[in-house]
């Protein structure tokens, strides 16, 4: 079974209730995607009112999450779904603690590229090394919640297995930035800055992944966390 | 005020209007029913309460063994012919001496039952100590003097009293009742005697026995026949063509009149089986063939209206269909079949028609001792007792009704009682 | 929505709107075999291609399932499916309707049901049966639990007779309620105890297989309750099946889960799977309150 049918059950409020639950969800990722691309700019064009906006707006994710959550807890009690509608629920429940964490990290973003402004002097800002890394990342975050609207397995999958190359680049830029701070060691507040950033984005990375699995539990109703990809590909991909 | 509310509110005077109207109606049925009821009620017992009591007359006997022609020592057929009949003549004319014209005297005979002198007999019979002393006995009265006494009439103003007693009769009836010879005591032969052509002698006796005879036999065939086919209609028949034509033909014969029955008793018990006539055991047998269908298809019901869930819980317990039947639906129907089976009795206990076709409207003085002695019932004799002209008959039609009326009632009250000893809750 | 987002800035138009489908209906046309695993190793009750028929009409369609020792399996299925149907096959309640026809093996133990080896009477104090609506007998509670045992002739006197009662009281976890009005009737019980009187009943003949149909529809939470904890500690000594209206009580108390629609048993699988990702599209559809 691809497809959710959410327009299907014999209760139409229900039908409003997980509709609104999921729209909630896809809102609230568009806000997080948004949060992400916003702090990866400000950070790369040391846009510093971007970089401001970018903290103050973390709370509006965080009251989005605990307005998801009510719902969710709402659905439980008074509807006690099952199969499909049971792992929505839990797969929404999961998401959006995911893309939560997503939202501090942008907003982590947002406050590292403001300290980085105020450390700002003629040396070297480092801030261009970490142009690839978020790239990855976006693209990943943006096609993870793709996946999660369209319930696409195959791509949640495919997405799943970009996190060896945002790793890569992840270690690729810590040897980078090791490398600058061995040249220049007054650098080094700077440096951690960039680092933590780096760390932040691979963090979002790892959390678009849990999303990718959520997406597949979803669907297929199979937990595939901590499991090898060689098992998944066997199972799932034709 | 929204629409809804304005135009209930209209139409709820008209809706509480018609209630209250057809409440008067019921309430006026009702009415009507109780009022008919104590009717007849009052109608029969008026009528039929003098029937329980009966005048009596005192006279002095002189047991004198010449007059009554037999010897000293009289064998037991030299009584049975003794002349008591002159003797209570004797008795009479010397009370009243005067009376010395044939025609006179036939008419002073006539102020004694012509039982009276069989009274005499049996008293002598049982104590023959008592031959050629004096004794001081109550004989019945005529039925004419009884209804007279009875009716409280002034005896010293003969014009103003209806009556087919002469003048002269009431002169004497007078002497006697101021001489205190005269009493109305409680009328015992009325329940110890078979039927007279003597009012004053008749008795319901031997139609109450009939009628108990009858319906024993009714109720020990229909009752144990009609519940074995109705368990075995309702419990275990298939589903076929055949029960249906006999649940149709069951329905149907509860319809057929009675007298039917009556013509198939005569046909088949009598000329073929060559049962004894106008016996009990005729009439039980076909009153149960009509009793029948009625005990069947109220067992049916009764046993239809025990809840399904109880046989399939003995059932699916492991109990036998057989088991299934005894062990809980049996007794939970049996209120209901006792019901259908009172119903039934009641319908035989009243019935007529048919047992005059198999000569239970005999004329029976001796009260019935077995189920194959001639007998009659009690609604036969509420019918000929009401078809004889004396006048005293009437008013031992309406406590024959009376006599029904209350076997009925102790027949109903000994099924509330089974009844409810039977009940069980489920 | 009241969030403090403009949702307007977000494109949602990505969200694949599918048409409405009759894809289940298709799949259960198709339908040949259960989907699932309706066998298990040792089991207590074997039913192999059972159909039946009322009449002409076709109630259940080539049904295998398994009923095994120490589990309850919970039929579901909407109204009309069959399910009570085939449980009243498994002890032969159906042979009371005439025009009922069974076709197909049924086997308790390896015996077949409608053999003649295994009287109706026999199976049905092995196979014992619990109904919807709480049925006491009007007798005593004593009788009540007292009458399989007399009827089969299980005990030799009073003594063991009350210690069958007793224990069989226990047993459905209604003797502290009632050992001081053992004489008291069966109707004079609550609704939920009266229906712990039927099961202390039908397990006072020591059965092998206890059938529930729909044992709890005309009780209350509580009462259901203790009647589902009821289920879980007989567990241990039967083999249960249950035809259940609430999915709820389906996923609490069973430990695989038989899902039958328009007379064939369309999934099986343990409960846990049932209820979390139902393999075929009509379960789902069912069990998540979706027009099929």
């Amino acid at each position: 079974m691809d497809k959710l049918h959410l327009d299907q059950h014999i209760s139409q409020q229900f039908n409003m209730e997980l509709e609104d639950i999921r729209n909630k969800v896809l809102t609230m990722g568009g806000l997080v995607e948004q949060q992400v691309t916003n702090g990866l700019t400000a950070l790369l064009e040391a846009d510093n009112d971007l970089a401001s906006k970018v903290a103050e707006s973390d709370f509006e994710i965080n009251k989005m999450e605990v307005d998801i959550d009510e719902d969710c807890t709402q659905v439980l009690a008074r509807r006690q779904p099952t199969a499909s509608d049971l792992r929505l629920i839990v797969t929404v429940i999961k998401v959006i603690t995911d893309l939560e964490r997503i939202g501090d990290e942008a907003e982590k973003l947002g406050r590292f590229s403001r300290d980085l402004t105020d450390m700002a002097d003629d040396l070297p800002s480092y801030r261009k090394e970490l142009r690839h890394l978020g790239e990855l990342v976006k693209s990943m975050l943006h096609d993870s919640l793709d996946a999660f609207a369209r319930l696409d397995v195959d791509a949640a999958l495919a997405i799943a297995q970009r996190d060896e190359d945002v790793n890569d680049e992840y270690r690729t830029l810590e040897r980078l930035l090791g490398t600058h701070l061995v040249e220049d060691p007054r650098q080094v507040s700077k440096l951690f800055k960039i680092t933590w950033c780096a760390r932040a984005l691979e963090r979002i990375g790892d959390h678009s992944v849990n999303i990718c699995e959520y997406v597949v539990y979803l669907v297929k109703g199979r937990d595939i966390r901590h499991t090898s990809f060689d098992d998944i590909r066997s199972e799932f991909i034709k | 005020m929204s629409d809804t509310t304005t135009k209930v509110r209209a139409s709820l005077k008209k809706r509480y209007a018609a209630e209250k109207r057809f409440r008067l109606y019921g309430v006026t049925a009702i009415a009507a029913s109780i009022g008919f009821l104590f009717i007849l009620l009052f109608s029969i017992v008026g009528k039929g309460l003098p029937a329980f009591k009966s005048t009596f007359v005192k006279l002095d006997v002189q047991l004198d063994s010449a007059t009554l022609g037999i010897s000293d020592e009289p064998t037991e057929a030299e009584l049975r012919a003794a002349n008591f009949g002159g003797l209570i003549k004797q008795t009479m004319r010397d009370r009243f001496p005067e009376v010395s014209s044939r025609g006179d005297k036939k008419a002073l005979y006539q102020l004694l039952s012509t039982g009276a002198e069989y009274e005499l007999y049996d008293k002598v019979k049982a104590d023959r100590e008592l031959l050629d002393s004096t004794i001081s006995l109550w004989l019945p009265a005529d039925d004419e003097l009884s209804a007279l006494i009875k009716s409280d009439a002034d005896l010293s103003n003969p014009d103003s009293i209806v009556t087919r007693m002469s003048d002269k009769q009431i002169a004497w009836a007078k002497s006697l009742k101021d001489a205190g010879q005269l009493e109305v005591r409680f009328n015992r032969t009325f329940f110890t005697n078979g039927d007279s052509r003597e009012p004053e002698l008749a008795g319901i006796r031997a139609a109450l026995m009939g009628s108990a005879f009858t319906l024993l036999i009714t109720f020990a065939l229909s009752f144990p026949i009609a519940v074995a086919a109705a368990i075995y209609l309702e419990e275990f028949a298939p589903q076929n063509r055949w029960t249906d034509i006999v649940e149709v033909n069951i329905n149907n014969l509860a319809a057929v009149p009675s007298i039917v029955f009556g013509l198939l008793g005569l046909a088949v018990f009598i000329n073929f089986f060559h049962l004894p006539r106008s016996a009990p055991v005729v009439g039980g047998i076909v009153l149960s063939l009509m009793t029948l269908p009625t005990i069947i298809i109220s067992s049916r019901a009764a046993l239809k209206a025990v809840p399904p869930s109880i046989r399939e819980a003995a059932r699916g317990l492991g109990a036998s269909p057989l088991q299934v039947v005894t062990h809980h639906v049996l007794p939970l129907a049996m209120p209901g079949i006792l019901t259908g089976t009172i119903i039934g009795l009641a319908q035989a206990l009243g019935e007529t028609a048919p047992l005059l076709m198999i000569g239970m409207v005999a004329f029976i003085v001796d009260i019935p001792a077995s189920v194959t002695d001639a007998a009659t019932v009690l609604p036969v004799q509420v019918f000929l007792w009401a078809d004889s002209p004396e006048r005293a008959f009437v008013e031992k039609t309406s406590a024959a009704i009376m006599v029904l009326l209350v076997f009925l009632v102790v027949m109903n009250a000994l099924a509330v009682f089974l009844r409810k000893k039977f009940e069980r809750r489920w | 929505m009241n969030t403090a987002v403009a949702t307007d800035t977000i494109d949602t138009s990505f969200i694949p709107r599918d048409p409405v489908k009759d894809s289940a209906q298709e799949a259960f046309h198709k339908l040949t075999e259960t989907v699932g695993t309706p066998t298990v190793e040792n089991a207590k009750m074997r039913s192999r291609d059972v159909n039946v028929f009322y009449g002409e009409k076709q109630a259940i369609f080539d049904v295998n399932l398994d009923i095994g020792n120490n589990e309850v399996v919970a039929m579901i299925g909407p109204s009309g499916c069959g399910k009570s149907t085939f449980l009243r096959c498994l002890n032969r309640m159906n042979d009371t309707i005439p025009s009922c026809r069974v076709t197909g093996d049924l086997s308790l133990d390896g015996e077949d049901l409608y053999g003649a080896d295994l009287d109706p009477v026999l199976l049905r104090a092995r196979v014992g049966m619990v109904f919807q609506k709480p049925n006491p007998f009007a007798k005593s509670i004593y009788d009540n639990v007292a009458y399989g045992p007399r009827i089969h002739g299980l005990s030799s006197n009073r003594a063991e007779l009350d210690d069958i009662v007793v224990d069989s009281l226990r047993k459905a976890g209604l003797y502290d309620e009632v050992k001081d009005r053992l004489d008291a009737p069966g109707t004079s019980l609550s609704g939920g105890q009266q229906q712990r009187l039927c099961i202390a009943r039908s397990i006072a003949v020591s059965p092998e297989v206890i059938l529930m149909d729909e044992p709890c529809s005309a009780l209350d939470p509580i009462a259901t309750a203790r009647i589902e904890e009821l289920i879980d500690e007989l567990r241990q000594n039967y083999a249960i099946a249950i035809v259940t209206h609430s999915m709820q009580q389906a996923a609490r108390v069973s430990q695989r889960t038989a899902y039958f629609h328009l007379g064939k048993l369309v999934e099986v699988n343990a409960t846990n799977d049932v209820f979390t990702n139902p393999q075929h599209e009509l379960t789902e559809n069912y069990i998540t309150g979706r027009f099929g």
